[in-house]
């Protein structure tokens, strides 16, 4: 048993979860602290950076309800492009929040305790900007209500048996546990910030958000209890969100798109970007905000071999699938395939392999690993590859199918970049705003795990 | 000295120390209730002061199979029996595309009641006006300290013992909780204020139900779709050099499978005879072109009381009144043909012997809206 223990390397004999000794109050010093303090410059030119792509992201989406779809540049046979793209990519980013948050509750990962409040918001606000697309793309948007089964004068029901209403249903049902679930979280963490604060219009808000939590034996049994049941259900769900999205294709009969290994595909792909995002955005925050002692160089290093792992597994999907469109001998499917490396849009499907397959290999260095500008390399290379690969997916698919005197060429207008830039804009406007007002690390789970917090584990510290 | 307390709290300055006072403090006070505060969850806390097992477990196995009932139940009534369409080729009932529904909202269901089940039942949050709430001690207990707490509820208890008992298990320092007064009668003040903020908000709400029904929908740009550009059929819209958006027929020619009708009003097709036999067949074709043209004003029965009605104003007539009942065949044909006050009339939708297949139809609803003891077949009376 001891020579397997010194046969690890040690950064998982003797994982960092915490760098350093920290007490509770400390703890709490730290990371509720950054509430009352006023944001440091460089918060200042992101937040009006970000947001003013959020403004233009909306002006453009107000022009398209003007307009009409029109002002895109989708048509037959392409009526999926870049609105269906961000749906899907922005869903996606949103499956790693809820892989932190549950899966790894489950799985007892000691170090998700740190980055969990993090990646938990981030799913909120990646499926807030996902949610935005198909609402769009509907059209008409403000006769979306149609696709909720509520008793109406014509008498019809949604079509259930459609995997577009299951997505309806996925992504609902997935955004409103997620905050359920976010919010659970920060109840006792609301609580403390309750206690600190002195002004009274700020304390009567944490109040009201904590709604009377006081921390007793019988508060936190049923609440520990809880939240790991979320917990199991929040992985089921999340498996069957992707899996759900994936259906949007392979139920169709497009070529490319009618393939049994879409579910396990398409959820792979999600986490990897967003692991790839939540990397990202915590080695930025961790530096300005001053949180290297709470998400240690070993959580990024655990969050890098996650990403390598679904990099290879994203790249044996791909060999899958290009195995699978070969063995089907259907001449619509080897068209297809060869459109996507060969095809108008050649070179989507080779910065699709070269970002999300190649790009992180680097990571299978320790060296290169532990470098920020690999990282940040790495994960912008991973989120520019995985928007690409539903690109590929779409556009490359959709543009020459059965009927070659229906092909055409996609070209996407300033409006639909435009809209693609105010998703991000919106996405880091929360991000932003969110690390301002809450806790950015969940206090209460932190406390839990510090050396010597839970006496039950004979001074063992387990989450 | 005996006095009404809520409890008495002793903060501790780990949770190593207040796990070590607990059965000490269960020991010498049997039949006191005891609490504990902490800042975090401490495992195995609950056995050392012999609370049960939580019932959320239980509580979210009912809702799930009930979310998962009610969901699939309910794709199965709506698609299958209410209002079956045929999609995919698959049957009614094709339980299996229902499945990811069914999942999705057990797992709503199920989270939910986790979440808010915890909150609200097992824990009774929010509750704004808990004694604890108020104490010096609950800045520590959500920050570092661990709180143990004798719970009195306003029992007189002996204040100085407890303290002592708790000092001489460690407590760093004891603080008494008074008992809060129980609250006064609701003043008329506040019950003024209640009932106005109830009026405010029943009016905001309809004002904004008004908009958002009445006005919005007809705003731009959702009313676009009304100002496409199109042309309509025999009207002046500027398309063809004469300004008719269409042609008319060349002059001295009839369409095939066209008959003129020349006729210009009621009394004068008053003469016209039905010239189809009253068959079944022509009684089928009659109903089912009725129940598809006329039905949704005149009704499914005739009696002009369909479920549509209301949002029109219009108000259709009544097919088995009296007074149609006396027209001849050839005064219904006519209205069919040409229409009558807001009715617009249908020689487009229905050919010639289509029309009188109705006019069968609608005698036929006549005769059973007003039947009579002649027409109950002998061997059924």
């Amino acid at each position: 048993m001891k020579s397997e223990m010194t046969a690890l390397p040690e950064i998982l004999r003797n994982p960092a979860v915490i760098d350093g000794p920290i007490s509770p109050g400390a703890l709490d010093d730290q990371v509720l602290a950054h509430v009352y303090r006023k944001p440091q410059t460089v918060w200042f030119i992101a937040f009006v950076f970000s947001s003013l792509c959020m403004l233009l992201g909306f002006s453009m989406i107000g022009y398209t309800f003007y307009i009409g779809i029109g002002a895109w540049g989708n048509n037959i046979p392409v009526a999926w492009a870049f609105d269906i793209i961000n749906f899907v990519f922005w869903v996606g980013i949103g499956h790693a929040g809820t892989l932190i948050s549950a899966i790894l509750l489950l799985f007892r990962a000691r170090w998700r305790n740190a980055i969990s409040r993090f990646a938990e918001a981030m799913t909120i606000f990646a499926v807030m900007c996902a949610g935005i697309f198909p609402l769009i793309h509907v059209g008409r948007p403000w006769l979306a209500f149609w696709l909720t089964p509520y008793p109406n004068q014509r008498g019809v029901w949604p079509n259930f048996r459609s995997p577009l209403m299951w997505d309806v249903f996925a992504v609902s049902t997935y955004f409103s546990v997620s905050l359920l679930f976010w919010y659970l979280g920060l109840v006792p963490d609301f609580a403390s910030l309750r206690d600190r604060t002195v002004g009274k219009i700020r304390r009567a808000i944490y109040s009201l958000l904590s709604i009377g939590w006081r921390g007793s034996s019988s508060h936190w049994l049923h609440y520990e209890k809880a939240y790991v049941i979320i917990a199991g259900l929040a992985t089921g769900l999340v498996l069957s969100v992707h899996s759900v999205v994936s259906f949007d294709f392979a139920v169709s009969l497009v070529p490319g798109w009618h393939m049994t290994i879409f579910p396990p595909y398409f959820v792979c792909g999600a986490i990897f970007a967003g692991f790839a995002m939540v990397v990202l955005v915590l080695v930025l925050t961790r530096s300005v905000m001053g949180l290297e002692n709470l998400i240690t160089r070993y959580h990024l290093d655990v969050m890098n071999r996650v990403i390598l792992a679904c990099s290879c597994l994203m790249g044996y999907a791909y060999v899958m699938e290009g195995f699978t469109a070969w063995y089907s001998m259907n001449e619509s499917i080897h068209h297809t395939f060869r459109q996507y490396i060969f095809g108008s849009y050649w070179w989507t499907g080779w910065l699709t392999i070269t970002c999300n397959v190649l790009i992180p290999q680097l990571l299978w260095s320790r060296r290169l690993r532990q470098k920020y500008s690999v990282m940040i390399f790495v994960a912008i290379g991973v989120t520019v590859g995985m928007w690409f690969e539903r690109f590929v997916i779409i556009v490359s698919s959709l543009h020459q199918d059965y009927l070659p005197s229906a092909w055409h060429i996609y070209k996407p207008t300033i409006v639909d970049f435009g809209i693609l830039l105010g998703s991000f804009g919106l996405f880091f406007t929360l991000v932003l705003l969110f690390a301002r007002v809450l806790p950015v690390i969940a206090t209460t789970e932190m406390k839990a795990v510090i050396p010597g917090a839970q006496p039950g584990h004979g001074g063992g510290a387990h989450a | 000295m005996h006095k009404p307390a809520f409890s008495i709290l002793g903060l501790f300055d780990s949770a190593q120390a207040l796990m070590d006072a607990i059965p000490i403090v269960k020991c010498g006070m049997p039949a006191a209730t005891i609490e504990t505060y902490t800042p975090y969850p401490i495992h195995g806390i609950e056995k050392v002061l012999g609370r049960r097992r939580s019932p959320i477990a239980g509580m979210v196995l009912v809702m799930g199979v009930i979310g998962a009932l009610a969901g699939l139940g309910f794709e199965l009534w709506t698609s299958g029996w209410d209002y079956p369409l045929t999609t995919f080729g698959k049957p009614p009932w094709s339980w299996q595309a229902f499945v990811p529904i069914m999942f999705e909202v057990t797992v709503l269901f199920a989270c939910f009641t986790a979440g808010l089940g915890m909150l609200f039942l097992l824990n009774r949050l929010p509750m704004f006006r808990h004694p604890m709430l108020r104490s010096k001690s609950m800045p520590h207990i959500t920050r570092d300290k661990f709180a143990l707490a004798v719970e009195a509820e306003g029992q007189p208890v002996d204040v100085d013992a407890i303290t002592a008992v708790l000092k001489g298990v460690g407590a760093i320092s004891v603080e008494v909780i008074e008992q809060p007064a129980p609250s006064g009668p609701i003043s008329p003040n506040f019950v003024l204020r209640a009932f106005g903020a109830i009026v405010v908000s029943c009016a905001v709400a309809a004002g904004l139900t008004y908009w958002a029904i009445k006005l919005f929908p007809v705003s731009a740009p959702m009313s676009h779709m009304l100002d496409q550009p199109r042309l309509d059929p025999q009207r002046e819209e500027g398309f063809f050099k004469d300004d008719f958006g269409m042609r008319l027929p060349v002059a001295g020619t009839v369409a095939r499978g066209y008959l003129p009708y020349t006729i210009k009003n009621q009394d004068d097709a008053a003469s016209l005879t039905n010239p189809l036999p009253g068959t079944a067949s022509v009684m089928q074709q009659g109903r089912q072109l009725f129940n598809t043209y006329c039905s949704p004003c005149h009704g499914l029965l005739g009696n002009g009381q369909p479920t549509l009605t209301a949002a029109y104003g219009a108000k259709p007539a009544n097919l088995v009144s009296q007074t149609i009942r006396d027209y001849p065949d050839g005064k219904i044909y006519h209205t069919i043909m040409a229409g009558k006050n807001a009715m617009p009339g249908y020689p487009a939708e229905l050919t010639q012997d289509e029309r009188w297949a109705v006019v069968h139809y609608v005698r036929a609803l006549q005769r059973s809206q007003n039947a009579k003891d002649l027409d109950i077949p002998k061997e059924i009376k």
